[in-house]
């Protein structure tokens, strides 16, 4: 009678705390009710003090609850039933909601994450993936890993700043692979999940941590730059790594950082995941932002007009999730007032919201000043004649990101910094060009906007 | 609850139940604490992991009975800081002050009521026995190497306590040796009960200079073991042990005599170069020359043979693991021992010399 036992335990479980239920009566098991004794058993003679003592009543409450009959109840000891391992708790409520739900205007309502066991969210697919020339090298190279898994760009390593879609994309790839090979094994989890597991399986000395992590056959690692400073997690990690490696698993990582640029990160770990080609993320274009702005308010069935999705992309610059908030924000505030979005857009309420949105309050000198800070220069050397390289190419930088940032045209960047508009027209050019190359300048800009914007 | 102990009694008693309360797997957090019980002229400390319980009575002047319960191991590290003189304990509510001289500190704790109730010994139905604190210790020390850590089959990971001819007995195995040894004699009552190790590992280390005796009492389901102030109790492993008696060879066909520290060096020096092999050395016996050797080979560091002068009766050689041919030798008395070979597929016996008392099997390695 395993149901009815089912409902003792949850019975028991409602009346006791979490605690003395793991300690108590985790192996709390039915063994016959024959002749009006009801017989049941625990592992030892300690356990079955206290089920005998303290929760006698409680047990008996329950199994009236259950609708047990019985006159007689008793406890034996049974220790053959050996201790297994159980499975590690879900870390992510269970919710599930159909995949067609579309709330009617979902932009109010929370929504819900529908999480498989293997953490993978379904919502996340490469169709609803928006591509530009910020991260058509990543998609691509998704592409490759979903073909193949294993086989090419392996470890995957995914880079970029916050809210630019890593997650998106790598768990757009373990619903890829795994809509084409259903029964491979596909686990995705953020390091602060590999973490609290390790820790847990650590303190409560349980088994089979290793082993969940070593028979996956796609492992998808996300949020990896908070493994700074956990050198247990790194170290079993590091195993994991290798041991999926060998044996051609894929491993696909997100990280805000390059490896190297992690603090405290074992040398030998990030050589390992500079072994496949790391490959970043960069804020889209206009264009782009434009697109991914449209595909989100398809997503949750939201109408919205050109200009509005202009507006947005035009003022968003940060990443993709204040692109989202602010689309989300104009919608509410649309249904809220009952008003078409594009008439909102001169509302005060939405320009000086919270969002950082441009040509606020930079000026040029500000930019020039932060860019030179950025750089060590004074902001002196940086409007010189100084033709020294690194002090030329920061005058370069401030320069693009003038035209870029400020909108400014040639003629008037030559007039802020003393120079001639073909001068700054090749200045940014330069720019232009190598940014297409430089990995390392690419990441400097980005971080160059971040400081402009957020100030 | 108000009490007066003495620091060093408490530092001392804190430190064992510490132990105890500290191995708990439980997440239950009640189980890390130690129950504080004064009562007229005791205090007695309980601590539990479920699976063993340890209870120390500690004398001590009670102006007001009272119980709390509160984290063994800061108070123990509190305490044994303290300097040697009279501490007193007191409680109310959940919240227990210490103070002695000028140090004071009060430590948050849980009520008693949530304490488990530890399980109780019908005296009158318990097998009971005395046992002199060194056998005992010896004894348990060289019975308990053998004992297995494979928790898939728990009736190896404890000591069988088992009667035979009127004397009980203790034995382990984990399947590649056993060790049995003769423990109590004359003992009435029939016993047939396997201790977990790590009872018996706490119960050597529980056990203070001034004790001479051990009193075990044994049910179907626990043991406890009372040694002055303190009184250990333990689950017992329910499982059946082998039969492992069956497995201890009639008579062996060479009986060698040998000095116990010379063939350690030469097991250990043979070690070495059975690293690349598991360990595996080859003991061997030569009648015509008169001389017991240990060699072993590693392809790629080379080779050891190092032999002592042995009165043999025939030729035998056998293949054991080295590590378990230390462990046996480690745990037998200094002095000769006996090397019992029987064939190249036989076990082989170690025992001592002088008695028959104790008896460690080791099974051969194919070679």
């Amino acid at each position: 009678m395993p149901n009815e036992w089912q409902t003792v335990l949850d019975e028991i479980k409602n009346n006791v705390s979490e605690m003395a239920y793991e300690a108590y009566f985790a192996r709390f098991k039915f063994v016959s009710n024959e002749g009006g004794i009801l017989t049941s058993s625990v592992p030892n003679v300690f356990i079955k003090t206290q089920i005998d003592g303290k929760y006698h009543n409680t047990v008996l409450d329950a199994l009236k609850v259950a609708k047990y009959d019985f006159r007689d109840f008793k406890v034996i000891i049974d220790g053959n039933d050996k201790p297994t391992v159980k499975p590690p708790k879900e870390i992510l409520p269970n919710e599930r909601i159909a995949p067609t739900f579309t709330p009617p205007r979902a932009i109010s309502t929370p929504k819900r994450l529908q999480i498989d066991s293997n953490g993978l969210n379904p919502k996340f697919r490469l169709s609803n993936y928006v591509v530009g020339s910020n991260n058509d090298l990543a998609v691509s190279a998704a592409h490759a890993v979903i073909e193949n898994p294993g086989m090419r760009y392996n470890p995957y390593f995914l880079y970029g700043g916050p809210g630019l879609g890593k997650t998106h994309l790598i768990q757009a790839i373990g619903n890829e692979i795994l809509e084409r090979n259903p029964n491979m094994n596909v686990l995705y989890v953020t390091i602060e999940q590999f973490y609290h597991e390790f820790v847990e399986a650590m303190r409560k000395k349980l088994d089979g941590f290793a082993e969940k992590y070593r028979k996956v056959d796609v492992l998808i690692i996300d949020d990896f730059q908070f493994i700074a400073g956990k050198e247990k997690s790194q170290d079993e990690f590091f195993h994991t790594f290798n041991e999926l490696q060998q044996h051609d698993k894929q491993i696909i990582v997100g990280s805000d950082r390059l490896p190297a640029q992690i603090a405290t990160i074992d040398e030998r770990l990030a050589s390992r995941l500079m072994m496949g080609v790391p490959i970043d993320i960069q804020m889209p274009d206009f264009e782009t932002r434009c697109a991914i702005l449209k595909s989100k308010a398809e997503l949750i069935s939201a109408e919205i007009d050109d200009k509005t999705v202009e507006f947005i992309a035009e003022n968003v610059r940060s990443n993709i999730r204040d692109l989202e908030g602010k689309l989300n924000q104009i919608l509410a505030l649309s249904e809220l007032r009952g008003v078409p979005t594009y008439e909102l857009i001169d509302d005060s309420y939405i320009t000086q919201s919270s969002t950082p949105t441009r040509r606020k309050t930079i000026s040029v000198k500000q930019l020039i000043d932060k860019v030179a800070k950025y750089y060590n220069l004074s902001p002196k050397e940086l409007l010189g004649t100084s033709r020294v390289k690194n002090i030329k190419t920061a005058r370069q930088i401030s320069m693009y990101l003038m035209k870029e940032e400020l909108g400014l045209s040639t003629v008037e960047i030559g007039r802020e910094l003393s120079k001639d508009h073909t001068t700054i027209m090749h200045g940014i050019k330069v720019v232009k060009n190598n940014l297409k190359t430089d990995f390392n300048l690419r990441e400097q800009i980005t971080d160059l906007r971040q400081k402009i914007y957020t100030s | 609850m108000e009490i007066e102990v003495l620091q060093d009694r408490l530092a001392k008693a804190l430190n064992a139940v510490s132990r105890v309360a500290a191995s708990t797997k439980a997440g239950l957090p009640i189980l890390s604490n130690v129950l504080l019980r004064a009562e007229d002229n005791q205090l007695t400390l309980t601590a539990t992991n479920m699976e063993i319980a340890t209870v120390q009575y500690v004398n001590a002047k009670a102006k007001k009975n009272g119980t709390i319960t509160v984290p063994a191991k800061l108070l123990a590290e509190f305490v044994s800081n303290l300097p040697k003189e009279n501490v007193l304990l007191s409680a109310k509510d959940e919240k227990l002050v210490i103070s002695a001289g000028k140090y004071k500190s009060t430590i948050n704790g849980i009520l008693a009521d949530d304490f488990p109730e530890l399980p109780k010994i019908n005296e009158e139905e318990a097998a009971t026995f005395k046992i002199n604190v060194d056998i005992f210790k010896e004894a348990v020390n060289e019975v308990i190497i053998a004992a297995s850590n494979d928790t898939t089959r728990p009736a190896l990971t404890g000591v069988f306590f088992n009667t035979f001819n009127n004397s009980l007995f203790i034995a382990a195995t984990d399947g590649y040796r056993l060790a049995d040894r003769k423990f109590v004699e004359k003992v009435q009552s029939e016993i047939k009960v396997i201790v977990p190790t790590n009872a018996l590992q706490e119960v050597i280390r529980s056990i203070s200079d001034n004790v001479e005796e051990i009193e075990v009492l044994i049910t179907d389901s626990q043991i406890r073991f009372r040694m002055g102030e303190i009184e250990i109790t333990s689950k017992l492993i329910d499982a059946s042990f082998p039969d492992y008696r069956q497995l201890i060879p009639k008579d062996c066909t060479n009986i060698i005599e040998l000095d116990k520290a010379e063939l350690i060096r030469m097991t250990k020096v043979a070690a070495l170069f059975a690293r690349d092999s598991g360990g595996s050395v080859v003991c061997e016996a030569k009648k015509d020359e008169g001389i017991f050797s240990i060699s072993a080979v590693a392809s790629e560091l080379g080779e050891n043979t190092s032999a002592m002068g042995a009165n043999i009766s025939e030729d035998g050689k056998v293949v054991l693991n080295s590590r378990y041919l230390l462990d046996a030798l480690n745990a037998t008395v200094e002095g000769k021992i006996i090397f019992g070979l029987s064939g190249k597929l036989a076990p082989v016996i170690i025992k001592n010399a002088k008695n028959n008392d104790y008896m460690h099997i080791i099974m051969p390695l194919k070679s």
